[in-house]
C-alpha cells in the first residue's frame, strides 16, 4: 500500500482551499497587498526623482520588501496557526480522521491547500501590481519580478510549514495563537541577539553603518537561522542588488541564490516532518 | 413484558397475566382456586448464535492522572442497537474515540469486524458512520459542499448528497455556509454525514443531545431504521429514556469501569429490582384491602381507584392474589410492571459507589 493517497490529498487540499479563500482576513491582506505594491512603486518613482509617476520594478521590490518580510509572515501564520489544534477543538478533525484517510494525507491536502490559498493572494496582490508597473513603467527587470513573487512565496510557505507545526503541537487554539506569535517575533529576537553578539564582539555601531565595512563570516551564517533574512538576501541576489537600505552587502559565495533556495527548502522540510510526528501521536 | 393467556387445566376458565420474557409465576385460578405455574415465553432472539462485530478488550486510556477508561470491556452483536449508558465525565466518548481510532490507548484494543483498530487504520473506516458527540464543520463551506467533502473521501458518488439533506429535513439551507448553522443543525449534518456510503456500523456519540423533543423522535426514529436495514448501531447517552425502547442490549460505564452489560431485562433482574404488581379488582374504588402489607414479601400497596398496586417478591404474588379472592373479591386481570432502566441506573450507580 503507497504511503500517500494523492487523491485524498487533494480532496482535502481542495477544501482548505475552499474554506480559506473565502476568510475575510485573507481577502482583505490580498487587497492590502495590491494597494502596498502601487503605493510602494509611486514612492520608489518618487525617491528616484524621476519623471515618472511609479518608479520601475527593482525600485518598488526593494521598497516593498521590508513590508513583506512582516505582512508575508502575518498571512502564513493566521492561515495555519490553528489549522489542526482549532479543527480538534471545533469537532471537525474527529469526523474528518473516522473517515478513510491517513494523518499524512490530512497534514500534506493542509499544506498544499493553505500554500495554495497562500500563493493566490501573493499572485494576485503582487502580481496586479507588476502588472500595471509593467504597463506604466515598463518590464524591465520582469523575471527578477516573477523571482520576487516566487521567492516571496517560499517565504510564506516557510511561515505556513512552520506555523502547521505549531498547531500540531498545541493542544489548543489558544496555546496555538502565542505559539504563532512566538514564530512571528522570532525573526526580531533572533536579530536583535545577533546584533547584541555583535556589539559584544567589538565592532560598532558606526563601524557596522559603514560602507564597505568587512562583516565577520559567521554574521553571514546567521542568517540561515532566520527566514526572513534568507527571503530578503535571496531576494537581492534574484535581482543583482547589493545595497539596500542604505547597506552596501557584498554576500559571501556560499550566499548564493541556489544555496539560500536550498536552505529555505529544508526550513520547509523540517517542520514539517516534526508536525507529522506530532499529529501522528496527537489524541484527537 | 409479554402478555399471556393461560387455561385452567381443571375449569378450562381464560386468566390473562403479564411476565418478563422467561419469568415464572405461580397463579391462581380465580374460579375454582387451582394453584399453577404460568411461565412466560422467553425471547428467541436471546438464544440466536450471535457474532461480536466491536469487541473491546481491557481498554484502559489515562490522561496523566485520570483514568478516563480503566480495563473497559465489552462487545457489540452484530445487527443490534448497543447503548452505551453513562452519567456525565463516565468515560463514554474516552472509550468511542478509541473505538474510532482517533485516541491511542494507554493499553488494551478494539477490535471491529475482527480487525485491530489503530490510528491509520484505513480499510475498516469505509464500513463506519461515525457522529461525534461535538461536532464542527467548516465554517465557510456549505451543507452541500460539506458533504462533497466527505462524499470524496469515502470514495461515495456525489449525487446522494442532496437525498441526504432532504433525509435530515436540511434541503432549505443549502446556500447557506455551515458557520451560520444552529447546534442543532450541525447535529442533523452530522447525522448526514455519518449515512454517507451505507455504513454497516453506525457510532453515535449522544445523537440526541441537543435536539429539541420533536428532532429527538426523528433522530430514534431514524436509528430504528438504519437498524431495521440491518445496520448496528452504537449510541451513547446519559437520558436513559432515549436508550429504553430503542436498544437491544446496553452496556453501563461509571467512572472509567463498566458496571454492567446485559439486556434490559437482565439487568433488572441483576439488581433485584422489584416488579410491581398491578392488580384489577372491580369495586375496589381505592381502598387497599386491609392486612395485605402483612402478607410476607410484600413490600409496598396502593390502590388506584379499581388498580391495586403491590410492590412484593415474585413468590408473594399467588398469595397476594389468593388473598384477595379469599376477600371476596374478584381479579379481572393482572400483570407485572417493569422497572424503568432509570431505577436500574441509580441503583447501579450508587451501587458501585458504595463498594469504592
Amino acid at each position: 500500500m503507497a504511503f500517500i493517497n494523492l487523491r485524498s490529498i487533494y480532496s482535502v487540499a481542495k477544501k482548505e482551499f475552499m474554506d480559506n479563500i473565502r476568510n475575510k482576513w485573507i481577502i482583505a491582506m490580498m487587497i492590502i497587498f495590491l494597494l502596498l505594491t502601487i503605493l510602494a512603486s509611486y514612492l520608489a518613482g518618487g525617491q528616484a526623482g524621476g519623471e515618472e509617476t511609479f518608479g520601475g520594478m527593482e525600485d518598488t521590490v526593494v521598497t516593498i520588501l521590508s513590508i513583506s518580510t512582516l505582512l508575508i509572515p502575518i498571512i502564513a501564520i493566521m492561515l495555519g496557526y490553528s489549522t489542526i489544534s482549532g479543527e480538534a477543538e471545533s469537532g471537525s478533525l474527529s469526523i474528518l480522521l473516522t473517515y478513510p484517510i491517513k494523518r499524512i494525507d490530512v497534514l500534506l491536502g493542509k499544506l498544499f491547500g493553505l500554500g495554495s490559498v497562500l500563493i493566490f493572494s501573493i499572485v494576485v496582490g503582487f502580481g496586479t501590481g507588476g502588472l500595471i508597473i509593467a504597463a506604466t513603467v515598463g518590464a524591465a527587470e520582469g523575471i527578477a519580478y516573477l523571482a520576487f513573487i516566487a521567492l516571496t512565496s517560499v517565504l510564506g510557505l516557510m511561515y505556513l510549514s512552520l506555523s502547521i507545526c505549531i498547531s500540531a503541537f498545541c493542544k489548543k487554539r489558544v496555546t496555538s495563537i502565542a505559539g504563532g506569535v512566538m514564530i512571528f517575533f522570532w525573526a526580531m529576537i533572533y536579530g536583535m541577539i545577533i546584533f547584541g553578539i555583535l556589539l559584544a564582539t567589538g565592532i560598532t555601531f558606526e563601524e557596522f553603518m559603514t560602507p564597505g565595512f568587512a562583516y565577520p563570516d559567521w554574521l553571514f551564517q546567521s542568517i540561515f537561522f532566520s527566514p526572513g533574512d534568507m527571503y530578503q538576501m535571496s531576494v537581492m541576489q534574484a535581482f543583482g542588488l547589493s545595497q539596500a537600505f542604505g547597506f552596501t552587502i557584498e554576500a559571501p559565495e556560499y550566499l548564493s541564490l541556489g544555496i539560500l533556495t536550498f536552505a529555505q527548502f529544508i526550513w520547509i522540510l523540517v517542520p514539517l516532518i516534526l508536525a507529522y510526528i506530532f499529529f501522528k501521536r496527537r489524541d484527537i | 413484558m409479554i402478555t399471556k393467556t393461560f387455561a385452567c387445566p381443571d375449569c378450562k376458565t381464560r386468566i390473562t397475566g403479564q411476565g418478563n420474557p422467561g419469568e415464572k409465576v405461580q397463579i391462581v385460578c380465580p374460579n375454582c382456586g387451582k394453584k399453577g405455574v404460568a411461565v412466560f415465553p422467553s425471547v428467541k432472539t436471546e438464544e440466536k448464535a450471535y457474532v461480536n462485530i466491536i469487541e473491546i478488550i481491557n481498554l484502559t486510556k489515562h490522561f496523566g492522572k485520570v483514568r478516563a477508561n480503566d480495563g473497559v470491556n465489552f462487545s457489540v452483536r452484530k445487527g443490534e442497537i448497543f447503548g452505551f449508558l453513562g452519567p456525565n465525565g463516565a468515560g463514554k466518548t474516552t472509550a468511542i474515540k478509541l473505538m474510532m481510532g482517533l485516541t491511542h490507548p494507554t493499553s488494551g484494543e478494539v477490535r471491529i469486524g475482527g480487525n485491530k483498530v489503530q490510528i491509520d487504520t484505513i480499510d475498516i473506516r469505509k464500513y463506519i458512520g461515525y457522529l461525534p458527540e461535538q461536532i464542527g464543520f467548516y465554517d465557510n463551506l456549505t451543507p452541500v459542499q460539506t458533504l462533497n467533502f466527505f462524499c470524496e473521501l469515502k470514495g461515495v458518488d456525489k449525487s446522494i448528497v442532496m437525498n441526504l439533506l432532504k433525509d435530515v429535513g436540511l434541503e432549505d439551507t443549502i446556500d447557506r455556509k455551515v458557520g451560520t448553522f444552529s447546534k442543532g443543525m450541525k447535529q442533523l449534518l452530522g447525522i448526514a454525514q455519518a449515512m454517507i456510503g451505507n455504513p454497516a456500523i453506525y457510532v453515535l456519540d449522544e445523537p440526541m443531545g441537543g435536539l429539541d423533543a420533536r428532532w429527538v423522535k426523528i433522530v430514534r426514529e431514524k436509528i430504528m431504521m438504519l437498524n431495521k436495514a440491518g445496520a448496528t448501531i452504537v449510541f451513547s447517552s446519559h437520558i436513559l429514556s432515549e436508550v429504553q425502547n430503542v436498544c437491544h442490549r446496553v452496556s453501563v460505564i461509571n467512572k472509567g469501569k463498566i458496571i454492567a452489560e446485559n439486556t434490559i431485562d437482565n439487568l433488572n433482574q441483576y439488581l433485584r429490582i422489584i416488579p410491581r404488581l398491578e392488580i384489577n379488582i372491580p369495586g375496589l374504588n381505592g381502598k387497599v384491602p386491609e392486612g395485605i402489607v402483612n402478607i410476607q414479601g410484600v413490600e409496598m400497596a396502593e390502590a388506584k381507584g379499581d388498580l391495586l398496586l403491590v410492590t412484593c417478591d415474585s413468590s408473594a404474588r399467588p398469595i397476594v392474589l389468593n388473598f384477595i379472592e379469599k376477600k371476596g373479591m374478584t381479579v379481572s386481570n393482572f400483570k407485572t410492571i417493569e422497572p424503568s432502566l432509570e431505577d436500574a441506573f441509580v441503583k447501579l450507580i450508587s451501587k458501585q459507589e458504595g463498594v469504592t
